[in-house]
């Protein structure tokens, strides 16, 4: 049997985390039962989250049905000593190490986690955030770290709008900038971030005087109109150098491939860790797709299901139904269920705070045969996994197809700029849990930045990061992608 | 008789996902370098054959051995030495410096004519990397001045060119993916290429693009910068970019006193998505309000390296079918296709 602790760095300093206890629980709930123990993985994690996907004890079942078949019992060590491990344990473990427990209420089938539905609560999150900023009070930019986006960080603009006047000017001088200039913003949230990087960009202009100002198109890029139409109303003092455009973060191509090779600077914050991703573990120097499956506890499940006079047993439905039209429309379709459109979004606030995901690790056949995007096959993977044994890693699908899929915007002397959550070293996926979580109404996930510069690499990209430099203590790092050579 | 509206390739050839991982494989020790010989011949006769099924009427071997459109040229002239010969990816660049001066000693590129001779009956084109772009990915210890550099490399390479020649090589092109960036050199690169060529009988060819490095332009702009310089080189074609740019800049190359012959590129090399026949028919036909039919050969922008062999071998189809549209045409015969690369001549 193995025993994997990850957080290692909280094992030691003034509170260390008590691993003996739960451990102690599970090993002796492993040893009252029946499971060949010589099959069995223990992993502690920390889950950094407070509201996330996970029971405090998960037991998953690895190359499930085959004669392979192995067990990984998951303790999260943040929770563990507000409940009965052993207990847990013992109850997972008497199905054998199945995870189709009775007191589940399934939303879906087995999926990789891409596939999964917490993605469509996401989606539906930034689709129908006026009503959920309605009903919590708050603005989303509130929720995040510190109250404010560090898109609107006036120090980090003036660093972009330098560099860029560096390099217009260099072009300038060898009679090779084009006579338009395109600036790109993909994920607009409300548009303070485009407000401070323009206000910012304009004054230094004029004190620079090349008038590059005129010449400049400021494309603001989201996926939800609403989003734009606010946006649009914050900028509106640079009407003339602003257009905005409904697009999908993952394919920019669609709605610009128009400016392919003309983009000077391509600006991305907070949206990768917010988008679909997979997760691949390697155990033994086999690699397999971490398959999920969504759940809500039944007991919630139960109160959930009568606060919209719903059968337990139709409550997956009704929730998909939720999913695919919105609170708005499932309000006016199903009065039955729902009173008002108030009463149709506290259904999918309650869901979402309830909702657990299981998980199982399905062998792959081969790297190749796993697509990461539909142009990436799985064997971007193989560096990562083939250095550094046993790992869990974030495929991050939808921000590789975003990050693979901008690329071809970049003007020859363009760059990429994104604040987000990045993982920066393979071995922090190793000592530390990096998501899924979730924020407020979204999902947070921690981005695989190796991965990202591995495939920049290949196709002749520079991938760099730093630690966000304009605000101390924050986990925000900045990845600057250009071209090499 | 020669072929009207000849097509033919230009750089590499689409270089599979399987290759790539082989030839990263023995840059990490996992492959033996006869395994990787063998794997290349085998990759060099696939790329023939695909050509050949295409219709192309003068193929290459398609450069597969070549990491790149640097290393194995220079890393292996005499008085070259590279820091380092470990790299991450095949792809990558040699960090090369010039060590000691450069000698005339071919460092072998007829073997590789030969091989694809022996593996075709097809007319052979063969490239190899200009003196102004191999001088601008390596370091100079020896020469001091940069004009200086490009000389000696032009200088090795003639004497390349003549080895080539030697064993049977009658069509040579020089690849300059490095002049766009550089406009204000033009003089020198030109300077270098008439002595690539002097006394080296063949037809010559000069391949100047704005950049294929991981299917990117690296730089962007206008074919005039070429002029009226490039009217003094001594090379029988030009053969440049069209079909990612546009063709505005035709008429001009006519207008500047271009009478020699122009390779058209025809097929987007930077996009995964196919053309029609109908598409290279048409930017042929366009071509020809300002050139002469027999002066134009058709071929892609640049290599087709970075596309995926299927895509790669669609587009050489449609590219040989769009010619044959055209010649049809010329020739008052029917547009209508018996087979691709219907060889009209």
């Amino acid at each position: 049997m193995l025993v994997d602790i990850r957080p290692v760095a909280r094992l030691r300093g003034k509170t260390p985390v008590d691993v003996a206890t739960p451990l102690t629980a599970v090993l002796e709930a492993l040893r009252d039962g029946t499971a060949d123990l010589s099959r069995v993985r223990v992993v502690c994690d920390w889950i950094q989250y407070k509201e996330n996907f996970r029971e405090v004890v998960d037991v998953r079942q690895t190359a499930p049905g085959s004669p392979d078949q192995e067990l990984e019992v998951a303790v999260d060590l943040r929770r563990a000593g507000d409940c009965d491990v052993a207990d847990l344990t013992r109850r997972l473990m008497t199905q054998n190490g199945s995870p189709d427990a009775p007191d589940r209420v399934w939303l879906e089938g087995w999926l990789p986690g891409s596939k999964g539905c917490i993605w469509a609560f996401n989606r539906l999150y930034w689709q129908a955030l006026h009503l959920w900023e309605r009903a919590t009070g708050r603005g989303y930019e509130s929720a995040l770290p510190g109250g404010a986006s560090d898109a609107r960080n006036e120090a980090a603009v003036r660093e972009l709008v330098s560099d860029l006047f560096r390099i217009w000017d260099d072009l300038s001088e060898r009679r090779a900038l084009p006579e338009e200039l395109y600036v790109v913003e993909l994920g607009v949230g409300n548009g303070n971030q485009a407000k401070a990087w323009l206000d910012e960009f304009r004054v230094m202009d004029q004190a620079h005087g090349r008038d590059y100002y005129r010449r400049l198109h400021y494309l603001m890029c989201d996926y939800s109109p609403h989003v734009l139409d606010i946006a649009r109303k914050t900028v509106a003092g640079h009407g003339e150098h602003v257009s905005s455009l409904v697009l999908d973060a993952t394919t920019p191509t669609t709605v610009l491939g128009f400016l392919r090779y003309k983009v000077f600077l391509v600006y991305v914050s907070n949206v990768y860790d917010n988008l679909p991703c997979d997760e691949v573990v390697n155990i033994g120097g086999r690699a397999y797709c971490v398959e999920t499956r969504a759940f809500l506890p039944e007991a919630e499940a139960a109160e959930i299901a009568a606060t919209a006079s719903t059968a337990t047993t139709d409550l997956p439905a009704l929730i998909h139904k939720l999913l695919q039209i919105g609170p708005e429309l499932v309000a006016e379709a199903m009065p039955t269920q729902f009173t008002d459109v108030d009463a149709a979004v506290e259904f999918w606030r309650r869901c979402w705070q309830s909702l657990r995901r299981a998980e199982r690790f399905v062998p792959m056949p081969g790297l190749d045969s796993y697509q990461i995007t539909s142009s990436l096959s799985g064997e971007m993977l193989r560096p990562l996994l083939d250095a550094h044994g046993d790992l869990r890693i974030n495929v991050n699908n939808g921000a590789v197809a975003s990050f693979v899929d901008t690329l071809p915007l970049l003007h020859p002397y363009g760059r990429l700029v994104c604040h987000d959550l990045f993982i920066t070293d393979v071995e922090q996926s190793r000592t530390g849990f990096r998501g899924p979580g979730k924020y407020d109404g979204s999902v947070v996930n921690w981005v695989n930045g190796p991965l990202l510069a591995h495939i920049g690499s290949r196709k002749g990209i520079d991938v760099r990061y730093a630690p966000f430099a304009h605000r101390k203590g924050t986990s925000i790092v900045t990845m600057t992608a250009q071209v090499r050579d | 008789m020669p072929i009207l509206l000849p097509t033919t390739v230009v750089g590499s050839y689409s270089v599979p996902e399987w290759l790539e991982r082989l030839k990263t494989d023995f840059y990490r020790k996992r492959l033996s370098a006869a395994h990787l010989a063998d794997v290349h011949d085998v990759a060099v006769k696939a790329a023939i054959k695909d050509q050949e099924l295409a219709g192309i009427d003068i193929v290459s071997d398609g450069e597969l051995r070549r990491d790149n459109d640097v290393d194995y040229l220079l890393a292996r002239m005499p008085g070259v030495r590279a820091t380092t010969t470990v790299k991450s990816y095949y792809f990558d660049y040699y960090d090369l410096v010039v060590a000691t001066p450069l000698t005339e000693q071919p460092v072998g590129l007829a073997e590789d004519f030969r091989f694809t001779r022996e593996h075709t009956d097809k007319p052979i084109k063969f490239s190899f990397t200009g003196p102004f772009s191999l001088s601008r990915r390596v370091r100079d210890e020896v020469y001091g001045d940069r004009a200086e550099l490009v000389r000696a490399l032009a200088r090795a390479l003639n004497a390349e060119a003549r080895d080539l020649v030697g064993a049977g090589v009658t069509m040579l092109q020089i690849d300059e993916p490095f002049l766009a960036g550089y406009p204000e050199q033009v003089a020198l690169a030109v300077e270098a290429i008439n002595i690539v060529t002097a006394g080296v009988e063949a037809t010559w060819g000069l391949h100047v693009c704005y950049g294929n490095r991981y299917a990117r332009p690296s730089w962007e702009g206008h074919y005039s910068f070429l002029f009226p310089t490039v009217l003094e080189a001594r090379v029988d074609q030009l053969i440049l970019e069209f079909a990612r740019k546009g063709d505005e800049d035709l008429p001009a190359i006519a207008e500047l006193g271009w009478d020699r012959a122009l390779g058209l590129g025809v097929l987007d090399v930077k996009s995964e998505d196919v053309e029609s026949r109908d598409q290279v028919a048409m930017r042929i036909s366009r071509a020809l309000e300002v050139i002469d039919a027999d002066k134009l050969i058709v071929n892609p922008d640049c290599g087709l390296r970075h596309v995926s062999p299927p895509v790669a071998r669609a587009k050489l189809r449609a590219m040989v079918e769009g010619a044959a549209m055209v010649r049809n045409r010329l020739l008052g015969r029917s547009e209508e296709l018996v087979s691709a690369g219907d060889p009209a001549s």
